[in-house]
């Protein structure tokens, strides 16, 4: 797993992959933060934070496309399916480098808090709990892209049809507000992965719904690598 | 240590593979040769674990690959016909990957091991280029480093020579054949002299079955039976027909083409096991007709299989026999063979049906039978 992760992790930096995610994210989310807490004077970042959620359905999708869409397209896929690795290696040394990408890109946003703490007080709690649910929402929107991406050798079909499901996921948040049938609108709320997303803003850390965040990551995985062992049977 | 039983993968209706069994030992170098299609990739694919049989088993050392594949998978170094390669590594940075990705932490000294097989299958001028940026045939040598690593005892290559240039396919078949003696080789190929040059065994499949296994001398005797020159001879047409005929052996002789002013091709058969190139020589000596070319008429990979699909066709009959009412079903049984041997190779022709031809407009109105 870790010479998949090593691989892979290296893989986004020497091609533009990696750099156009960090620069296109960097550029959305700090025009948002001059916008929003520069301009006004607000101290909060919340409404950035929320913003950010959205960049990352449409910005994720271009880190994970490639994940193992380029491996079938290369043939490279016959090398780690012939390796001595379990295919769960191979997923997870995969989900784990894109998620570092991400995670290097929430870092070099940090710089955002910085200037907020040398001009005012902010709320820690706040900030910690806002991070906390953009980790969680790039483990479930990267565990959806990993798993489309096993799905095809078209990365373009890979980025496409994730952004088709996270701008599904994201209706389906709508709809919890539109709908007033009330089982209907249990089970909408049971799988709505943008209302989870509120208690972290508020700076409270609910186990349930990190929990939850965890659980439909680990489920897009699990799927991921039973689209691996398929392919043997196929 | 390869040890296949009942193997058999359908993709959809359609058989790839069709009940393969066979048990290849220590150290031994098979090649499985067949035509495109045959079933080899399938076959080393089940067996390198890249894919699942629909049924049978794989074992490679005692191990069965699906009950524990990454044990089983740790005995092997697979090249696929398409080297998988990471094209924007370098090569050291790919071989890393795969020191990494196959052999457990400890066991071997990394630099040493790398650099041992970097020399083994000359790669090492080429060791901080791009692989992008490499021929062919240095992909191929990168695809055949990536197997070794490891020191795996079992190596199965798909096709390691396609699309190299002849000087390459030399030197990867003796880098192969250098590998062969402490390991368990299996390659696949259709190309006969690749065979007859580097492997101990060899197994022929057409239509997933296994048709033929024997060494490869033996493959080439028990098919070729009688054998046949083409000889260039300085002199007049007639008389050296008529000297070629008299030779004691000798099944059949004629003029092939004429090849250069004053001299001619002759094709010449001589009666199973009967070497006739020594008293051949001897008669045209004495005659005063130097013999200008001298070569034997290989076989190619085409005419072995359908003289062997045919034989095995023979084998069938009497259970073809059987539901002869039923006609469109024995014709799909007998018809299958062929088609796709016939279908994979430019000559639809039998052998004998095409030198026949080759022979006759040159010897137009002459013909005699000896």
């Amino acid at each position: 797993m870790s010479a998949i992760y090593k691989r892979d992790l290296r893989a986004y930096f020497t091609s533009p992959v990696g750099y156009v995610f960090i620069a296109a994210f960097l550029f959305v989310m700090n025009l948002v933060f001059f916008l929003m807490n520069m301009l006004t004077g607000e101290n909060r970042l919340t409404t950035c934070y929320t913003i950010m959620l959205y960049a990352m359905m449409v910005l994720v999708p271009i880190l994970t496309m490639r994940t193992f869409s380029e491996d079938y397209k290369q043939k490279t896929d016959q090398l780690l399916l012939t390796s001595p690795v379990k295919p769960a290696g191979i997923v997870m040394g995969k989900f784990l480098a894109a998620y570092t990408v991400f995670v290097i890109t929430l870092a070099l946003m940090l710089v955002q808090v910085i200037i907020i703490a040398a001009m005012s007080t902010p709320n820690a709690a706040i900030i910690v709990g806002n991070y906390i649910a953009l980790l969680s929402a790039a483990a479930v929107y990267i565990s959806i892209g990993c798993f489309v991406s096993s799905l095809t050798e078209n990365q373009l079909v890979a980025n496409i049809a994730t952004l088709a499901i996270n701008v599904t996921l994201f209706l389906l948040d709508f709809a919890y507000d539109l709908v007033n049938v009330g089982w209907i609108k249990q089970i909408l709320y049971w799988i709505s992965i943008y209302r989870r997303f509120n208690t972290f803003y508020v700076g409270v850390f609910s186990v349930a719904d990190f929990v939850f965040y965890l659980c439909v990551s680990a489920v897009f995985l699990f799927l991921t690598v039973r689209v691996l062992e398929k392919k043997r049977w196929s | 240590m390869i040890e296949v039983s009942n193997l058999t993968k359908t993709y959809g209706k359609k058989r790839g593979i069709d009940r393969l069994s066979f048990t290849i030992g220590d150290g031994e170098i098979v090649g499985f040769l067949g035509p495109n299609g045959a079933g080899k990739s399938t076959t080393m694919n089940i067996i390198s674990g890249y894919l699942s049989a629909s049924s049978g088993a794989a074992r490679i050392g005692g191990i069965d690959i699906l009950e524990d594949p990454v044990a089983a998978k740790r005995q092997i170094g697979y090249l696929p016909e398409q080297p998988p390669l990471y094209l924007d590594m370098t090569v050291a940075e790919y071989l890393d990957f795969i020191f990494d990705l196959k052999v457990p932490a400890g066991e071997l000294k990394r630099s040493a091991h790398i650099e041992e097989i970097c020399e083994l299958v000359g790669l090492k001028e080429h060791y901080t280029r791009v692989i992008r940026n490499l021929s062919k045939g240095y992909k191929q040598r990168v695809g055949l480093a990536q197997a070794l690593i490891g020191n795996p005892e079992v190596l199965i290559l798909d096709e390691p020579t396609v699309g190299l240039d002849p000087k390459q396919i030399i030197e990867i078949r003796n880098v192969i054949k250098g590998l062969g003696k402490n390991r368990t080789i299996i390659l696949s190929t259709h190309i006969l002299q690749e065979v007859s040059a580097i492997c101990e065994r060899v197994l022929v499949i057409n239509n997933g079955q296994i048709v033929a296994d024997d060494k490869p001398e033996n493959l080439s005797s028990m098919i070729t039976g009688d054998r046949k020159l083409t000889v260039r001879v300085a002199g007049p047409r007639d008389s050296v027909r008529k000297i070629l005929r008299s030779i004691e052996g000798v099944r059949f002789a004629d003029v092939t083409v004429q090849a250069e002013k004053g001299s001619y091709d002759f094709l010449v058969e001589a009666r199973p096991n009967v070497d006739i190139r020594k008293p051949m020589f001897a008669a045209l000596a004495k005659a005063g007709y130097p013999i200008l070319q001298l070569k034997s008429m290989d076989l190619s990979l085409e005419d072995i299989f359908l003289k062997l699909v045919e034989e095995k066709k023979k084998q069938r009959d009497p259970h073809n026999k059987a539901p002869k009412k039923v006609p469109g079903e024995v014709a799909l049984n007998v018809s299958g063979g062929e088609e796709s041997a016939q279908e994979a190779y430019a000559s639809p022709e039998p052998p004998e049906q095409s030198e026949e031809e080759a022979v006759s407009p040159a010897a137009e109105g002459k013909e005699e039978e000896i």
